[in-house]
């Protein structure tokens, strides 16, 4: 019987400009809701959900940062221990995927060198008033060497997908690393630095 | 409910069935208060087995999270809390693994009422005092965890507010808990400073958005709170008494704030937190502490209106210790330079900030940083000017650049001299002259070496640098008290700030004036002479007089010429307007009471009658108003020295002009010169020596009482130096002849020339029968040199040479002085070469030529 309830534990951070839908992707996916009239976050939000892919638990530590300039520099110590981010735009809004460059900077500043970055456009069921091709995203995000997938929080498309999939690549990202390093676990979670209470757990 | 089986609990160890036991049958009856004295006894006297317990424990509290039993859940953490406060230090360290597992259980739940339970239990845990060292433990977690809390925006307003609260409390705890414990994580760390000290500056700050002007008076309360000093820290505080403080001053209870101790609010939470904090922080994590400060306020935007930047800063001054003091003060300044293209009012915010700090930090140990700051401030004083001429940040107008409002840079440059001032104003002595001297050296002066820029804007940039240093330098010397008028007034000091008097510019010249009467008086006399008068009795102004100490006669006898000559040719200032005067006049009675002794009034009342004397003869063309001001300013000065000195004859023949001035010439008076509509004379010219001050009478009333008489009859005349020539008022060509003029005045020979002119019969004859006599040595002495010459061996002549070589040396010395000055030639060949004009040259030059003739 394990003490954790969990096999790994991933810290994900949704970055990108304010406005895009950051905080109803990760509402749709932790809590299955879209919050109309969702006002702007405030610093950080939390949420946690765990996952099981492939017979394996997977706990998501979420943290939504606000995209408003004023909060930058508390939303920037959050990118530090990331295991992953988000880069959220919203494809109805030009400017938003203009920012992506300087956000790309920022990610290259404060985020660990081995951080996945996925980008994200969200709002596709606005397609009516896109501003921002997909083929162009695709090239962008190629050049930039990053996952890329359109998504809408509110029809619920390619929300679990975009979450899923990058669990998966975490985890085979972390197994990797086991491999290399022969460190039981090289990520930063506070769970398993302490092994040592797991296995006395018979006695 | 587990051990519902009965023979399967008889198997279970003892830990597990203790544990089972203090779960009641249903949640709503509480911990089963003699079963957790069961457990509680047994962790105690078997504590090998504490980590057990607190890992079963905490397996059935995640169990119950998942399984929304939550009454449960209250009852697992009441049970961990009770076990941990009954387990002695030593052991507790087995337990604080599941311990923090759990509390981080209840913190990723999203129901607000678990988060607090979590955040109740770590505070509580938090406020323990381990002393066994715990190296695997990480804070990572909560820190994160806890920061997002206090940034919670939860739609209900009441548990928004709990929510913010617990982050708070949370984040307190986890300093606590890790700030002594130099083996744990380094919570002084950027990533953790970057998120706790903005949110907790996020929850201060949020007081004032809510309730803004409603709660004035409590803000003053508040307010008041912050200049008491930091009251030093004890590591747990007890909740109650600070609660009962600051509840006091809180906003009045809402019906919703039911208990007594919620009603503290999470801005005093914050600001407690972060007092704290600072307190706890060590010389090296100073620097991470402030920076999240500054870009907070960068990013928010709030240096701006500025309120609580301050507010900030005092926070920060009066809780870090306070030989810190100036690390934040070197930060500030940092950040200041960091932001010298900000718009001006964001820079005049910091430059606020930086005086308010500046203050408190001055009471500590400012020491290294003085100087720096000084600097700092007065570059930022010259990229301003600079901004304000250009009108853009980098010196070239391009397009796009931001648009540079003058009155704002203006008002930059009013922040940075009040911050000047009150910074130095907080300095002793010794670093008060040191800053300036410094200051001073900063002032660009016209001189020979260092060419000024040229053009308009050239000008106008130093015209503007200048005032704007002198504004500083008067600040700074406002109130400095300076035993020793020496070290106040160094010599190079002096020698710069005078030639700074001497401008063409009227502003700049008053600013000199009023420096050194700031410097000079240390009585706090100057607001007394701040109106010309003639008054007949002084003891009304109650002045405040010492004796002159020996230093500062010592420094009188130096530099008292220069004084009295800037003195003069201030006076003769042609755009000198009542300010002026004013400020002439208190100067000049500063001096009559520091630093005067017997000479020193001699010699002021001469500067004084000489003035007059440039009032009367007016060879500059002064306009009518500044020749009746420098009457006035006589008369008044006078009128003053005179009752110092208590001569009575002195006093009377003062009295006396001044009476005769009323009746017949009262513009010549101060009472009439200086007030808004001045009543002038337009025929001041061939003024009565009735009306005027007569130096034979001063002298004779003087002598009569042991003053120097001799001297008092002398006019005085200022002496020149290479300084006026630097001044820009003068080309150099005009001073040369000035000096020409008065050397030649001067000079011996002009003066003999008179006696030489009067030649009658008998000096002609004389002088011929006498340069004849003197001729006819003269060929003797010749013959017998020549004679010697083709005599003697060569040695004797070499010989004779060499001991004359370093006469000749002399001799010529001699002769080059004489071409470039003529001799004061002994009057008896004067008279010679008037008696043989051009037959004969003059002795003196002919002694010579054998001499020359050796080489």
């Amino acid at each position: 019987m394990s003490m954790e309830d969990y096999d790994f534990l991933f810290k994900i951070v949704l970055i990108g400009n304010a406005g895009v839908g950051k905080t109803c992707l990760v509402r749709r996916f932790t809590q299955g809701l879209f919050p109309p009239g969702q006002g702007a976050t405030i610093g950080v939000d939390f949420m946690i959900k765990t996952v099981e892919i492939n017979g394996e638990k997977v706990k998501l530590q979420i943290w939504d940062t606000a995209g408003q300039e004023r909060f930058r520099s508390i939303t920037q110590s959050y990118y530090r221990s990331a295991n992953a981010l988000i880069l959220t735009y919203d494809i109805t809004c030009e400017e938003s995927f203009r920012c992506l460059p300087e956000w790309l900077r920022e990610i290259e500043q404060y985020a660990s060198n081995k951080v996945i970055t996925v980008l994200v456009g969200n709002k596709i069921d606005l397609a009516e008033r896109r501003e921002v091709s997909q083929q162009r995203a695709e090239e962008f995000s190629e050049a930039q060497d990053m996952y890329y997938l359109e998504t809408s929080a509110k029809e619920s498309d390619n929300v679990e997908k975009l979450f899923l999939d990058l669990a998966c690549r975490l985890i085979s990202e972390a197994r990797q690393n086991t491999l290399v390093n022969n460190v039981s676990s090289p990520l930063p979670g506070e769970g398993k630095s302490i092994s040592y209470l797991t296995c006395c757990n018979f006695n | 409910m587990y051990g519902v089986c009965g023979c399967c609990g008889a198997l279970r160890p003892r830990y597990k069935r203790l544990v089972d036991n203090i779960f009641p049958e249903d949640p709503e009856d509480g911990l089963v208060k003699t079963n957790m004295e069961k457990l509680t006894f047994y962790a105690l006297s078997a504590p090998e087995k504490l980590d057990r317990i607190g890992a079963y424990l905490s397996e059935r509290l995640i169990r119950d999270v998942g399984r929304h039993r939550y009454g449960y859940v209250c009852i697992a953490m009441e049970a961990l809390d009770q076990l941990l406060m009954a387990c002695h230090c030593q052991s507790i360290n087995l337990f604080v693994e599941s311990f923090l597992k759990m509390v981080a259980k209840l913190l990723e739940s999203e129901k607000p009422n678990l988060q607090i339970l979590g955040t109740n239990s770590f505070v509580k845990f938090a406020n323990i005092e381990e002393d066994t060292p715990s190296y695997h433990r990480s804070y990572d977690f909560f820190v994160s965890r806890f920061s997002e809390m206090c940034h919670s925006g939860h739609e209900d307003l009441e548990i928004k507010t709990k929510i913010r609260m617990s982050g708070i409390k949370g984040l307190q705890g986890v300093v606590r808990k890790t700030v002594n414990d130099e083996l744990q994580a380094n919570i002084w760390d950027p990533q953790h400073m970057d998120k706790i000290v903005p949110s907790l500056l996020f929850n201060l700050q949020h007081v004032e958005e809510a309730e803004s002007e409603s709660k004035a008076a409590s803000l003053g309360a508040l307010a008041l709170a912050f200049y008491q000093p930091a009251v030093p820290l004890k590591v747990c505080i007890p909740e109650g008494e600070t609660v009962m403080v600051l509840g006091s001053l809180g906003r009045s209870p809402s019906p919703l704030q039911a208990p007594e101790k919620e009603k503290e609010n999470p801005a005093e939470l914050a600001e407690r937190c972060l007092r704290e904090l600072l307190g706890r922080a060590a010389f090296g994590n100073i620097k991470n502490a402030i920076k999240p400060v500054l870009v907070h306020l960068d990013n928010h935007s709030l240096w701006e209106p500025k309120v609580f930047a301050i507010r900030c800063f005092k926070i920060i001054m009066y809780s870090i210790q306070p030989q810190h003091s100036h690390l934040v003060i070197q930060q500030l300044l940092s950040h200041l330079d960091a932001n010298s293209r900000s718009a001006a009012t964001v820079r005049a915010g910091i430059v606020e900030v930086l005086s308010e700090a500046a203050v408190i930090a001055a009471t500590g140990s400012v020491g290294p940083t003085v100087l720096e700051m000084f600097n700092t401030l007065l570059r930022q004083l010259r990229l301003s000017i600079d901004y304000a001429l250009t009108g853009s940040y980098d010196g070239a107008i391009s397009l796009g650049t931001k648009i540079i409002k003058e009155h704002e840079e203006r008002m930059f440059q009013e922040a940075v001299i009040k911050t000047i001032g009150s910074f130095a104003s907080t300095l002793p002595t010794y670093q008060r002259s040191e800053v300036i001297l410094f200051t001073m050296s900063k002032v660009p002066l016209p001189s020979l070496h260092h060419p000024v820029e040229m053009g308009r804007t050239g000008e106008n940039r130093n015209r503007l640098t200048q005032i704007m240093l002198l504004k500083s330098l008067l600040q700074v010397s406002t109130g400095f008290q300076c035993n020793n008028m020496m070290s106040a007034l160094p010599s190079n000091f002096l020698d710069r700030l005078l030639s700074t008097a001497l401008m063409e510019d009227a502003e700049i010249r008053l600013f000199v004036l009023e420096i050194l009467i700031s410097f000079i008086d240390r009585h706090g006399n100057r607001h007394k002479f701040s109106t010309i008068s003639t008054l007949s009795d002084i003891s009304v102004l109650k002045l405040k007089v010492d004796k002159c100490s020996r230093q500062d006669t010592i420094f009188m006898k130096k530099h008292s010429q220069q004084l009295y000559r800037h003195i003069y040719l201030s006076c003769k200032e042609e755009t000198n307007i009542q300010k002026h005067y004013e400020a002439l006049y208190g100067l000049l009675a500063l001096i009559s009471i520091e630093l005067a002794n017997e000479e020193v009034v001699v010699d002021l009342i001469r500067l004084v009658l000489a003035v007059q004397d440039v009032a009367q003869v007016n060879e500059e063309n002064l306009p009518v108003y500044n020749r009746c001001a420098l009457y006035a300013l006589g008369a008044a000065y006078l009128n003053l020295i005179s009752q110092l000195t208590t001569v009575p004859a002195f006093c009377q023949h003062i009295r006396e002009v001044i009476e005769s001035r009323k009746k017949e010439a009262p513009y010549m008076l101060p009472e009439d010169v200086f007030v808004e509509r001045p009543r002038l004379s337009q025929n001041i010219d061939g003024v009565v020596i009735e009306l005027l001050f007569r130096q034979s009478n001063i002298s004779e009333v003087l002598g009569g009482s042991g003053y120097n008489a001799d001297r008092l009859c002398l006019p005085y005349i200022p002496q020149l130096t290479d300084e006026d020539r630097l001044s820009k008022r003068k080309s150099i060509g005009e001073t040369i002849s000035l000096q020409v003029e008065v050397e030649s005045r001067n000079s011996p020979e002009k003066e003999e020339r008179v006696p030489a002119e009067e030649i009658t019969y008998e000096t002609l004859k004389k002088a011929i029968v006498d340069s004849v006599a003197v001729e006819e040595q003269e060929r003797e002495r010749r013959r017998q040199v020549v004679e010697k010459f083709q005599k003697a061996p060569f040695e004797e002549i070499a010989a004779h040479c060499g001991a004359r070589a370093s006469l000749l040396q002399s001799k010529l010395n001699q002769i080059f002085e004489i071409t470039i000055r003529p001799p004061p030639s002994p009057s008896g060949t004067i008279t010679a070469a008037y008696g043989q004009p051009q037959s004969h040259s003059i002795p003196v030059y002919e002694m010579k030529f054998p001499d020359l003739c050796v080489y």
